[in-house]
């Protein structure tokens, strides 16, 4: 088990500097030098050149560094937590990374919970009574949300509780912009303005995990030991919720590990639609500015929460199931 | 003919003469037909041409009729996205300043209403599903050489190449997709269409490569690829005439799905300015204003291009899984 640890870590860290070589070559190549944007074209050249040595993108001579030297100066300043500076903001990007963490992670931790407290029983009760009314309708709804992207159902959200249900003659509905006031302040209004993006996020993972839990306890349901457990003489909802449960939702450990990327990646866009003052919104903002910087910023925290997340969840499963051995 | 005649499942055994036996559980395909048609004889239809694999998968396809009405809708889309394109010329980047958002369904000249610039919404809408289609269908190629090859090659041979393969996948799981596609855009010099569709095909890749290694991993072990290799067939052909047709069913239906995919993720590229730039359309690009549009009450142009976002995703998401029903029925 030890072994593995250091392995599995070993491979993780390899995984990011991999990662974070491509990406900073990928940003290091663009077109455009970052000074050009939003900024006097009457600039004076010696102007131009302290910025450029400010942004740590030339030597104290005004000479660009070379890609490979530029890259272990980024890994340098990494290992001492240090992102390098956003263009847009003139701000550290941990600075920024730091501000805008707490959000996120409220936002999608809701969304997660959401997902699981409904989409896992959604997806037991489905398989408990299979080719019902119930398990049809289920179907139907994880169809429609694999098929709506988080922004369409984002601006849908939006259209229909934002703006139609405030034209009805009840003028009321949900904030169309999040976060007023702030932080924990008021924690009603926080979370009114929680609902539809934690809504928008949360219904793609309500489809793909009752899809799963259907699948994998149907998977179960048909074992051998469920057969003798029924055979015995148990009453189906013990067999059904004690034995068979179990085991059917011991996946759910790394489908949930597989979610966080995925639900990464829609908040970048939902953030950006319900102005949620996350780190999505910040990457949404910055792609829209060509901020690289912030991206990379960005990029590498969600891949290391991701190394992580996967690692916790091999290393839970091997505790939840004891058939597993590393 | 009162009765539908039974899928003829199973190998026609050569053409059984005599009346059949109808109590027996194995009949044979002539057999079934006599049956159905009693005035027949069977050696009449003998000569018949016996029901392959693919064939029998049409059938079952259209037997499902979710599936065959997603793929009659499907169908609509595309015809409507190929031909009023080219009956309607520029339309779609007309500019009429005296008619800006003009409401749809009022009357026959702007069928769907005009945009902020007075270009008609349906010539827009079409035009946008030109482009969706284009890259998801490009994209999916795409993913079926490179992906497709790859995997091939690293489950047939194996060795580094496979070990190179599940390394790299294990690395683009790991990242925020979106994020990915938006930085190799960006540095490959920005928004082309057809570098959005290149930066899709060449990150997106490694689903349909994971799943023809697999096919390959199992496939090449089986019997008839040792039978071919004794009969002294080469690797070239053992992989393209032996494994690569049994190995075809899983790999169009991830094909089929990945088509959506790829759809949902153009238009979230268009959405955030780096897909095809205007005044060409796209559904992603349409979408992009939709706060101005939401907070000055022109609903309809939010509307319109997401609901023909989501109504084609999920034909083809139907489509494809009618597929996958109709290629291998045990999985339902």
């Amino acid at each position: 088990m030890t072994f593995y640890l250091v392995r599995r870590v070993a491979i993780g860290i390899f995984l990011l500097l991999l990662m974070s070589a491509i990406f900073f070559t990928l940003t290091r190549v663009t077109p455009g030098a970052p000074v050009s944007v939003g900024e006097n074209p009457r600039i004076h050249e010696e102007q131009v050149n302290r910025r450029l040595h400010s942004m740590g993108l030339t030597d104290p001579n005004g000479k660009p560094y070379s890609l490979p030297e530029s890259y272990v100066r980024y890994l340098g300043a990494l290992v001492q937590g240090n992102l390098g500076d956003s263009y847009q903001y003139n701000e550290p990007v941990r600075t920024l990374l730091m501000q805008r963490l707490p959000n996120s992670i409220l936002l999608l931790g809701a969304a997660l919970l959401v997902a699981l407290v409904i989409g896992i029983p959604l997806g037991i009760y489905a398989s408990t009574h299979q080719y019902s009314k119930a398990d049809m309708t289920t179907s139907i709804v994880s169809y429609v949300g694999v098929s709506i992207p988080s922004f369409v159902l984002g601006i849908y959200l939006l259209l229909i509780f934002a703006v139609f249900l405030k034209q009805t003659p009840l003028h009321w509905g949900f904030p169309l912009f999040g976060m007023h006031t702030g932080g924990v302040d008021d924690p009603l209004d926080l979370l009114i303005h929680m609902v539809l993006p934690v809504t928008a996020l949360a219904i793609l993972q309500i489809a793909i995990f009752s899809r799963f839990m259907r699948a994998s306890m149907l998977e179960v349901l048909h074992q051998d030991y469920i057969r003798t457990a029924r055979a015995k003489g148990l009453a189906v909802e013990r067999v059904n919720y004690k034995h068979a449960l179990r085991n059917a939702i011991l996946p759910i450990i790394t489908l949930v590990a597989i979610a966080i990327p995925q639900i990464v990646n829609g908040a970048i866009i939902t953030e950006g639609i319900f102005s949620w003052p996350g780190t999505g919104q910040l990457a949404f903002q910055a792609v829209v500015d060509r901020d690289y910087p912030v991206i990379l910023g960005v990029v590498m925290l969600v891949a290391a929460g991701t190394v992580f997340f996967n690692l916790i969840a091999d290393v839970l499963y091997a505790v939840a199931d004891p058939r597993i051995r590393y | 003919m009162a009765q539908v005649p039974p899928l003829p499942f199973g190998p026609a055994a050569g053409g059984l003469p005599g009346v059949p036996d109808q109590l027996s559980v194995e009949t044979t395909v002539d057999q079934e037909r006599a049956i159905a048609q009693p005035g027949v004889k069977s050696d009449e239809l003998a000569g018949a041409p016996e029901l392959g694999f693919w064939r029998l998968a049409v059938i079952r396809f259209f037997h499902h009729r979710v599936a065959t009405g997603a793929l009659l809708i499907l169908g609509v889309i595309v015809l409507a996205a190929v031909v009023v394109p080219v009956i309607t010329g520029g339309l779609y980047s007309i500019q009429d300043y005296r008619h800006p958002y003009k409401a749809p369904f009022q009357n026959w000249q702007h069928i769907l209403g005009t945009d902020d610039l007075g270009r008609d919404e349906l010539a827009r809408l079409l035009r946008g599903a030109r482009v969706s289609l284009m890259v998801g269908i490009l994209a999916v190629v795409g993913y079926l050489l490179i992906g497709g090859g790859l995997g091939a090659l690293a489950g047939y041979y194996g060795g580094w190449l496979d070990n190179a393969l599940m390394r790299f996948t294990d690395i683009i799981i790991s990242m925020p997709f979106l994020l990915v596609v938006i930085a190799v855009t960006a540095a490959t010099g920005g928004v082309r269409l057809s570098t959005v569709i290149i930066v899709i095909a060449a990150t997106g890749w490694f689903e349909i490569g994971r799943l023809m290694r697999a096919q390959f991993l199992v496939l090449r072990e089986q019997e008839f690829v040792q039978a071919a290799r004794a009969l002294g067939a080469s690797n070239t052909r053992i992989i393209l005439r032996h494994i690569l047709p049994n190995a075809l069913a899983p790999i169009i239906v991830s094909a089929t799905l990945g088509v959506s995919g790829i759809i949902l993720l153009e238009a979230a590229l268009g959405f955030l300015g780096y897909s095809i730039p205007p005044p060409e359309p796209s559904w992603g690009n349409m979408l992009s204003d939709f706060e101005q549009y939401l907070l000055s009450d022109h609903t309809y142009l939010v509307i319109f291009p997401a609901t023909a976002l989501v109504i084609t995703a999920l034909a083809i998401n139907l489509v494809g899984d009618g597929i996958r029903d109709a290629l291998d029925p045990r999985q339902r």
